[in-house]
């Protein structure tokens, strides 16, 4: 360890002693914070609206998820509180998306407005750029065409986002060699383990990519899903008109009726092509004309809201218990066994399946088109394999002599859990949790594609949906349809379990990958 | 501890996960908010009718009052404890669900029975394969592949292969190869297998020992039929055999036994097959267990997406028409059917690696 942190030890030196702050440290040297905080700045301010506007989405998120299970909690005793209680939680949502709409209107530099890619190209328009004269698109940015448009918007988006999490990262760093009080910690070693573990270097940047798209989507899409999918006919396209060669303006609804991809060569818009209107489609579009594209990026907001809801669940559930069933064992222990393998016995799938049928025109459905109700089913059927998983761990942790020394000069059960076993226990629940997202993608997307009810509320995409949309078209020059989906499920999944072995090596490196882990990264056979 | 006795020991636990399970069941479907009478005789029902109902189904006595819940839930423990199923609301009115399970449990099993052959026959030399050749560029495509393999998810896995089986697709002669088959839909050889022509004719050993003889075509036919689907539905098993089976060949070559047996001059095939070979299987045996369990929420997508007329569909429809008598029944085999599972997991275990005891395997 000295030999990386030479030239910041002998600030240390003086700042370890001292009990001042994090703030005094920082202000006896000031310049690796000031070097790594102007570059922070500088990604803040870019992103001003996009970032407010993420961030305001998790907070919607939270305030669904939590409000969600103070509903189901009342609901309990008596269903027209849980009604008032679902008031309160929608006013909250449509005061969150109010202030959304307005942090939209923050300047931002990757944006649709600043970074345009919808237009028509009227052949009369011509542009020069450096001396070279080009027929222009009138709409899309520096005139250029709409897919180039798009791909400079994607990739800048892109690129903003690894480099912002890089720069998070790199903010850790800094604190670590210069301003925190340790010297070492054992995390220290995790974090250069994963560091050197370019399987699940693989699998974070797989997660960092599938959050810009769940949270950043309306950028990199080539359409908004408002505009495209739950609003089409309240939105209009200008195009040029084939038959008059004159500029028209159509509603986006009817365009996208006359831009479906049926399978036969004829009625087909493919991968990165362009439909009548003017319009490109990076992944082609649906069988109702539907942009593709936009659409999964819609369903991996929705994707992302109900497995962060339940894994956040599962996680906390699965946590608790362990900790206190490896504390006090007996019969707590052998209660909890009982309670998570009768949950277990049940298979996954078809307890999904029947909670969704019971509850189809239950006030639980309509929360967030459906998607609350899959992730609180999720989350109360995920957490008895989280547990079982933590058990051996939080067991192992409960025998080690300190805890026994804690117990003995009379701390608080609360605290040892806290303070002493915790801490051990979440690495685990990491390596455990990362695994099990998969999963819940998998079988989200399962009850999605079998539909009649089940899975997220129709127009609200939805990535099992579209697979099953393009079921009759697999192998037609409409094959777009059902395999992208699928592919983007199978590189999610694969990230995730990558993201799972890294911290496992991270934290452990000893050990091997086991059975049980393995098998709950399937969802249930999904 | 004995054998017997550990085994019920192990099945004295399952009470209470069944009884759970079972509670758990009742609770969503009886509590949720399914109302029976519009469920079967939809919204314009007349009240003469909609009372006749409830007293047909158990809810309400003939005089009128309201069985109190309590019975109910007793009522319904017994009838699943009893393998008295009743009848069918809304699928196939009036009809005892125990004939439509039995009817279609064998497409079910034959699904099951090839799922996990096929995964194991594919998975595990594979996963021997690329662990003897570690580091090897065949290693990395093997271990790539499984994991890759096991992400997928089996209803899109279903989708893509049977898109590409039928008309139109790359491999469109596959039904016609060989031997005719229905890739989408259910074949009659399934029921053939055990019937039609003598089928212990010219076998008089096994007729003497009065083991069933397949008919060979019926069977080469069930078996192409049956084949993409258990495919799909061993998929993940699979990637998962891959991967074990790679690990717990690499942990077995870096052990002494392997060691001594290379200097007492053994031939290399029979260190593969004796020493390697079954020390690897072991942490292999939890995977294909484990599998079973797979099995029952995939083969629900599985015979959905490729028409097999087994139990899997059957919950399918049973629940988009609410038919709760049918749903509740699956649940209850299913229930059963994994604790069985599980027991017998552990069972098996006693007899594949002797180093395990009996006493203490409650996980």
């Amino acid at each position: 360890m000295a030999a990386n942190t030479t030239h910041a030890d002998d600030t240390r030196d003086t700042t370890r002693r001292s009990t001042d702050g994090l703030w005094t440290r920082i202000r006896t040297n000031p310049q690796p914070a000031l070097r790594w905080g102007v570059v922070a700045a500088v990604l803040v301010v870019l992103e001003l609206g996009a970032l407010t506007g993420g961030i305001l989405t998790l907070v919607d998120a939270l305030v669904m998820g939590v409000t969600g299970l103070i509903d189901v909690i009342v609901g309990l005793v008596s269903p027209a509180l849980a009604g008032r209680v679902v008031d309160v939680q929608l006013a909250l949502s449509t005061f969150i998306e109010g202030v959304r709409s307005t942090a939209q209107s923050l300047p931002t530099l990757l944006s649709r407005d600043v970074i345009p890619n919808q237009g028509y190209n009227d052949p009369s328009t011509v542009r020069s750029f450096l001396g070279l004269s080009y027929n222009a698109w009138t709409g899309p940015f520096l005139g250029l065409s709409p897919a180039a448009a798009w791909a400079i918007r994607m990739a800048l988006t892109l690129a903003y986002s690894l480099f912002t999490f890089y720069w998070l990262y790199r903010g850790w760093l800094t604190f670590r060699t210069h301003y925190r009080r340790a010297g070492w910690t054992p995390r220290d070693d995790m974090v250069n383990r994963l560091r050197n573990h370019s399987w699940g270097k693989f699998g974070i940047v797989v997660l960092v990519l599938f959050l810009t798209m769940s949270l950043f989507g309306t950028t990199l899409a080539p359409s908004t899903v408002q505009q495209n999918i739950t609003a089409s006919y309240g939105n209009e396209v200008q195009y040029v008109s084939d038959d008059t060669g004159a500029v028209e303006t159509i509603p986006v609804g009817e365009a996208n009726f006359n831009s479906k991809s049926k399978g036969n060569p004829a009625q087909n818009v493919g991968v990165m092509t362009y439909d009548d209107y003017g319009r490109f489609h990076p992944f082609g579009t649906l069988p109702n004309g539907r942009d593709l594209f936009t659409y999964m990026m819609g369903g991996a907001e929705t994707t992302l809201m109900v497995t962060g809801i339940a894994i956040g669940m599962a996680g906390f559930i699965a946590a608790l218990l362990a900790l206190v069933s490896s504390y006090y064992g007996g019969t707590v222990d052998l209660s909890v066994l009982t309670l998570a393998d009768g949950i277990v016995s049940i298979p996954q799938l078809l307890l999904l399946i029947m909670v969704s049928v019971v509850f189809q025109d239950h006030w639980l459905k309509s929360v967030f088109n459906g998607g609350l109700l899959l992730a609180l089913v999720f989350g109360l059927t995920t957490w008895p394999v989280l547990w079982r998983s933590l058990r051996g761990p939080a067991l192992q942790v409960a025998e080690e002599e300190w805890v026994d020394a804690a117990k003995s000069f009379g701390q608080q059960p609360t605290v040892t859990m806290r303070k002493h076993m915790l801490p051990y226990v979440l690495g685990y629940l990491l390596i455990y949790a990362s695994m099990t997202v998969g999963g819940i993608v998998i079988a989200m997307a399962s009850l999605s594609f079998l539909g009649n009810g089940l899975g997220i509320t129709p127009p609200t995409p939805a990535w099992g949906r579209a697979i099953s949309q393009g079921q009759p078209y697999v192998s037609s020059a409409s094959w777009h349809i059902a395999l992208i989906p699928g592919l983007i499920i199978v590189v999610l999944v694969t990230g995730a379990n990558a993201l799972g072995d890294g911290i496992r090596d991270a934290i452990d490196p000893e050990s091997e990958g086991g059975s049980e882990e393995e098998a709950a990264a399937t969802g249930g056979g999904a | 501890m004995n054998r017997p006795l550990y085994i019920a020991k192990r099945l004295l636990l399952g009470v209470p996960v069944l009884l759970f399970g079972l509670t758990l069941t009742f609770l969503i479907l009886y509590l949720g908010p399914i109302d029976p009478v519009l469920a079967i005789l939809g919204k314009d029902a007349t009240p003469t009718a909609a009372r006749n109902l409830e007293i047909s189904l158990g809810i309400r006595y003939p005089n009128g009052s309201l069985v109190p819940l309590w019975v109910q839930y007793k009522n319904f423990l017994v009838n699943m404890v009893t393998f008295d199923f009743g009848t069918s609301w809304a699928i196939a009115r009036d009809q005892p669900v125990a004939a439509m399970i039995v009817g279609r449990l064998p497409a079910t099993i034959w699904l099951g029975f090839w799922s996990v052959l096929v995964a194991l026959f594919v998975g595990i030399p594979v996963g021997l394969y690329a662990g003897l050749n570690s580091n090897s560029w065949s290693d990395y495509a093997a271990s790539f592949g499984g994991i890759v393999w096991r992400a997928m998810p089996n209803f899109w896995l279903a989708v893509m292969l049977s898109g590409l089986l039928t008309a139109g697709g790359v491999l469109d002669g596959y039904g016609d190869f060989l031997i005719k088959t229905d890739v989408v839909g259910t074949s009659n050889a399934l029921q053939h297998l055990f019937s039609g022509i003598d089928p212990f004719a010219g076998v008089p050993v096994l007729e003497f020992f009065w083991i069933p003889v397949p008919n060979l075509g019926p069977m080469a036919e069930a078996f192409k039929w049956i084949l993409p689907a258990a495919l799909v539905l061993g998929s993940s098993s699979m990637g998962n055999e891959v991967r074990i089976g790679r690990t717990a060949v690499l942990e077995s070559l870096r052990s002494e036994y392997v060691d001594t047996a290379k200097a007492k001059g053994v031939s290399p095939r029979r260190i593969i097959v004796k020493h390697i070979g079954r020390n690897a299987v072991i942490p292999l045996l939890p995977v294909i267990m484990g599998e079973f369990y797979l099995l029952i929420g995939g083969s629900v997508l599985v015979e959905k997406v490729f028409s097999i007329n087994g139990i899997g569909n059957l919950f399918i429809r049973a629940a988009f028409n609410s038919d709760i008598p049918v749903m509740m029944s699956l649940v209850f085999i299913f229930i059963l059917m994994q604790i069985l599972f599980n027991l017998l997991q552990d069972v098996l275990y006693t007899y594949i690696d002797p180093r395990i005891t009996l006493s203490d395997t409650t996980e």
